[in-house]
């Protein structure tokens, strides 16, 4: 089925909104209120557009396409409508935006850069609300800001079911508050600020860090859990500082997280920023390591396909017996996005038939000499008496000789998640200063 | 001049009592329903032409047949939120004549094969939904409503909150559900009511207790009175600067002048007609020239400009200021205003605080343009009409009384 829009047609499903079908093929309709995964709610009014045959301008996020749609988005008359209504979002909001968090990818700047431009009118005082209200779980409200879309009430109600957010007062009064007593408090809570077009939710951990304009974003997996959510890692790397991860932000993917992440994958980034001391790699000296008599390896589930596929290589060349254990935390999940099994790559450790079995693997560490571990945390903060210790690995260990390795904010890579699907994640673009491990097991060679 | 159908039994005193309603021919119109197959029951309906008294005027025999269209479980529910300013006559239905009421909710829970309905009362009307409930709780003892009637209907009472919105029907039933009052998407074709899922009816207590007359005298009693196109009566309430201001029943179709005179005793204190707002707040004003060739039937106030609304009329005197009463209705639609949409939210606010300039004579033509133009965007683009009543409100007034406002500028 084809519709026309602004005299183009597009080629869409019956049944489908008109507003997915805009948003998918790169038509610019500027909204607020709709969330492609919460659905609509018709608020905003933002998203009018012109249809063929309609006295009045209709909102996208309510209109089915149907044969023969003929839509305009861009006539003289629709960017009047559009106008008028961005005039009054804009109403009563402070206008704060050198000081706003939000400021670089504020839906209310970019829309007025784009259909406002227009002069004030308002020569009445503006309604006062409550400012830097915490709402509980590192979220923070600005009440002026908000234009009440109700995206985040819509999420706690619909999606997490816990309800905290709602609307109290009426009219121009009408803001987002929490019930006295009953923060917001449950483990997707900082979706919200996500979710919020504007300024009025602010996360407190990222709240005044960095300008958004400074940073750059890189597609990425999260490596929390086995779900795999697709992120974005927004850093950046100043004149005289090393590169810093400022946010993990959710990266759309209907197949497996939605526009969402839990707070626990939210807040990971800060292990990505850690600093550790590291032995002085010499390739040599490995080497003499090696020439130990039984030797066994233990590589983390959470690396890449590449990685795993490189140590398996390495470790066959060099007889090293090699296994892989999950990290199973039973309290970590959930029926939702956060599953037990805390390992990002199990599925690819067993598609490469790592030796995954915990007996096996205690009665060759019981007979082994030298131990290579391939950044697991099992062994980051565990000292098996009389071994030598070997460590690959991305954070600090409290036992044996460390090299420091990149970590997954550095490295392009494949990994499996929990139902099988096969992910890629990419690098940040900035120089790495630690090694990347494929690299130094290449030299080895 | 009064045609009292509905009104029939509200000078008689404890007519709200089972006792004396019997007497006074309360369910009698019941016999006769039973006798009708359900679908018999809209079709007289549909032929009397009966129309949705609540303001909007929409033929109420067509919304009849779309919840009864549907299978399974269905509602009944009777809007009592009635808050619109200068209307008053629900709650002489409600407090005069409860049974009326109570009879017509029966034969529509038939027509439409529900069990099961609501009232949803205003907040504020206390006194009025305990009489109420008494009257329920006495056909409930008679074996009129409950399991052991010969058609089974529960009602329930709901008291609303005080919020002014509650009265549009879907916002009522979002209410009625436990949410807060924010009127839903219009659906793109005709559809019932939803309540918890299940089709509703969402009818007026006027329209509802119209409905025992027409089962009892068929529809051709009905359409009798009134116009071609708005059939039979209509409780008009009259208010503001009259003699007898009070809620008289009438044929659609009556002068509007004559009923303002002969009703409501003609203007107060003999002074000079300024303006009519004829049907509840939200209908654009009619200046005292229009007033004269005004009749209360829907096409004719619609043809002038304005609408019937409600049918309850607030006459303005000679010495009322345009400009306060006008700050009077937007201030009460900026207190009323849910939220919901954008332009309703910002835009009720805005006028009523840009009209509080005009009252301080401070304001400016720039002033009168922000007027013109939140009006003209407060229009058409929300998900209910509340917005496009108060916008018509604006430009009711600008258009007949403008120069007044201009009078206020500096």
């Amino acid at each position: 089925m084809k519709i026309l829009v602004d005299n183009t047609p597009i080629e869409c499903q019956e049944g489908e909104l008109l507003i997915d079908v805009l948003i998918n093929n790169g038509v610019e309709i500027p909204h607020f209120c709709y969330q492609q995964d919460l659905g609509m709610d018709g608020n905003c009014r933002m998203c009018m557009v012109e249809i063929k045959g309609q006295k009045r301008p209709q909102i996208a996020c309510d209109t089915f396409v149907c044969e023969n749609l003929e839509v305009s988005t861009k006539s003289e008359k629709i960017n009047e409508v559009k106008r008028s209504i961005l005039e009054l979002e804009l109403l009563n909001h402070p206008v704060d935006c050198p000081i706003c968090d939000q400021a670089g990818e504020c839906k209310l700047q970019d829309y007025y850069m784009d259909y406002g431009l227009y002069e004030s009118h308002l020569c009445t005082p503006k309604t006062k609300k409550g400012k830097h209200i915490d709402l509980g779980s590192n979220v923070m409200l600005d009440q002026e800001r908000c234009v009440l879309c109700m995206r985040c009430v819509r999420f706690t109600s619909n999606i997490t079911k816990t309800g905290e957010l709602g609307v109290i007062g009426r009219g121009d009064k009408a803001k987002i508050a929490v019930a006295p007593n009953h923060p917001l408090n449950n483990s997707y809570a900082m979706n919200v600020v996500e979710l919020c077009p504007v300024g009025a939710l602010t996360s407190k951990d990222f709240r005044f860090q960095q300008r958004v304009w400074f940073l750059d974003s890189a597609k990425s997996i999260c490596h929390g859990c086995s779900r795999g959510c697709n992120i974005f890692i927004d850093y950046n790397e100043t004149k005289y500082t090393d590169e810093k991860v400022y946010r993990f932000r959710a990266r759309r993917n209907k197949e497996i997280n939605l526009s969402f992440l839990c707070d626990f994958g939210r807040l990971s980034y800060k292990e990505l920023n850690e600093k550790f001391t590291s032995s002085t790699w010499h390739v040599e000296t490995f080497k003499e390591y090696l020439k130990i008599e039984k030797k066994v390896a233990l590589a983390s589930p959470s690396l890449s396909l590449q990685q795993l596929q490189a140590i398996k290589e390495f470790c066959e060349k060099n007889s090293i017996a090699l296994y892989s254990l999950p990290y199973v935390d039973e309290s970590f999940g959930d029926d939702w996005l956060k599953i037990n099994d805390r390992s990002a790559n199990f599925a690819g450790v067993k598609e490469l038939l790592i030796s995954t079995c915990q007996n096996d693997f205690e009665n060759s560490l019981k007979d082994a000499n030298l131990i290579i571990n391939f950044d697991h945390n099992l062994l980051k903060s565990h000292m098996p008496e009389n071994k030598q210790l070997l460590h690959f690995s991305t954070s600090k260990c409290d036992y044996g000789t460390v090299y420091a390795i990149a970590n997954f904010a550095h490295e392009n890579g494949t990994l499996i998640n929990c139902d099988g699907i096969r992910q890629e994640y990419y690098a940040t673009k900035y120089r790495c200063e630690t090694p990347r491990l494929v690299e130094l097991l290449e030299e080895l060679k | 001049m009064q045609t009292k159908i509905v009104s029939k039994n509200f000078e008689i005193p404890h007519a709200n009592s089972l006792e004396v309603a019997l007497k006074n021919g309360r369910y009698t119109s019941l016999e006769k329903l039973f006798t009708y197959q359900p679908q018999e029951v809209i079709d007289i309906i549909k032929t009397s032409n009966l129309r949705g008294k609540g303001g909007g005027g929409a033929p109420a025999g067509a919304k009849w047949q779309l919840a009864s269209d549907f299978e399974g479980k269905k509602y009944l529910v009777v809007n009592a939120d009635e808050s619109e300013p200068g209307t008053f006559k629900d709650r002489q239905i409600i407090s005069k004549d409860p049974h009326l009421l109570i009879e017509g909710i029966i034969c529509t829970c038939y027509a439409i094969g529900a069990n099961s309905s609501y009232i949803y009362v205003r907040g504020e009307y206390e006194e009025f939904s305990d009489i109420l409930q008494i009257a329920i709780d006495e056909a409930y003892a008679k074996n009129i409503l409950g399991d052991e009637a010969k058609y089974p209907v529960e009602i329930t009472i709901h008291r609303g909150a005080g919020a002014y919105i509650c009265g549009e029907k879907s916002a009522l039933l979002e209410s009625l559900e436990g949410n807060r009052g924010h009127p839903r998407l219009k659906p793109k074709s005709p559809e019932p009511e939803f309540y918890f899922g299940e089709p509703t009816l969402v009818n007026n207590v006027e329209t509802i207790a119209s409905v025992p007359f027409i089962i009892e005298n068929g529809a051709e009693a009905y359409t009798a009175y009134g116009t071609d196109c708005s059939s039979g009566t209509l409780l008009f309430a009259i208010s503001g600067h009259v003699e007898k201001a009070g809620v008289y029943e009438a044929e659609f179709g009556v002068g509007m002048w004559d009923y303002i005179q002969k009703l409501g005793g003609g203007v107060k204190n003999g002074k000079k007609l300024k303006a009519v707002i004829p049907g509840g707040a939200s209908t654009p004003i009619l200046p005292a020239h229009l007033v004269m060739e005004a009749k209360l039937d829907y096409e004719n106030l619609k043809s002038l400009g304005s609408a019937l609304g409600t049918g309850g009329m607030i006459v303005l005197d000679e010495d009322v200021s345009m400009v306060k009463a006008l700050k009077n209705l937007l201030r009460f639609y900026h207190h009323e205003s849910c939220g919901q949409c954008t332009p309703c939210r910002e835009g009720t606010s805005w006028v009523d605080k840009t009209l509080d300039k005009f009252i301080n004579k401070t304001a400016t033509l720039q002033d009168l343009e922000v007027l013109k133009s939140v009006s003209k965007s407060m229009n058409g683009q929300t998900i209910c009409v509340f917005a496009p009543a108060a916008s018509g409100v604006i430009d009711g007034f600008l258009k007949h009384f403008e120069s007044e406002f201009l009078e206020c500028i500096v």
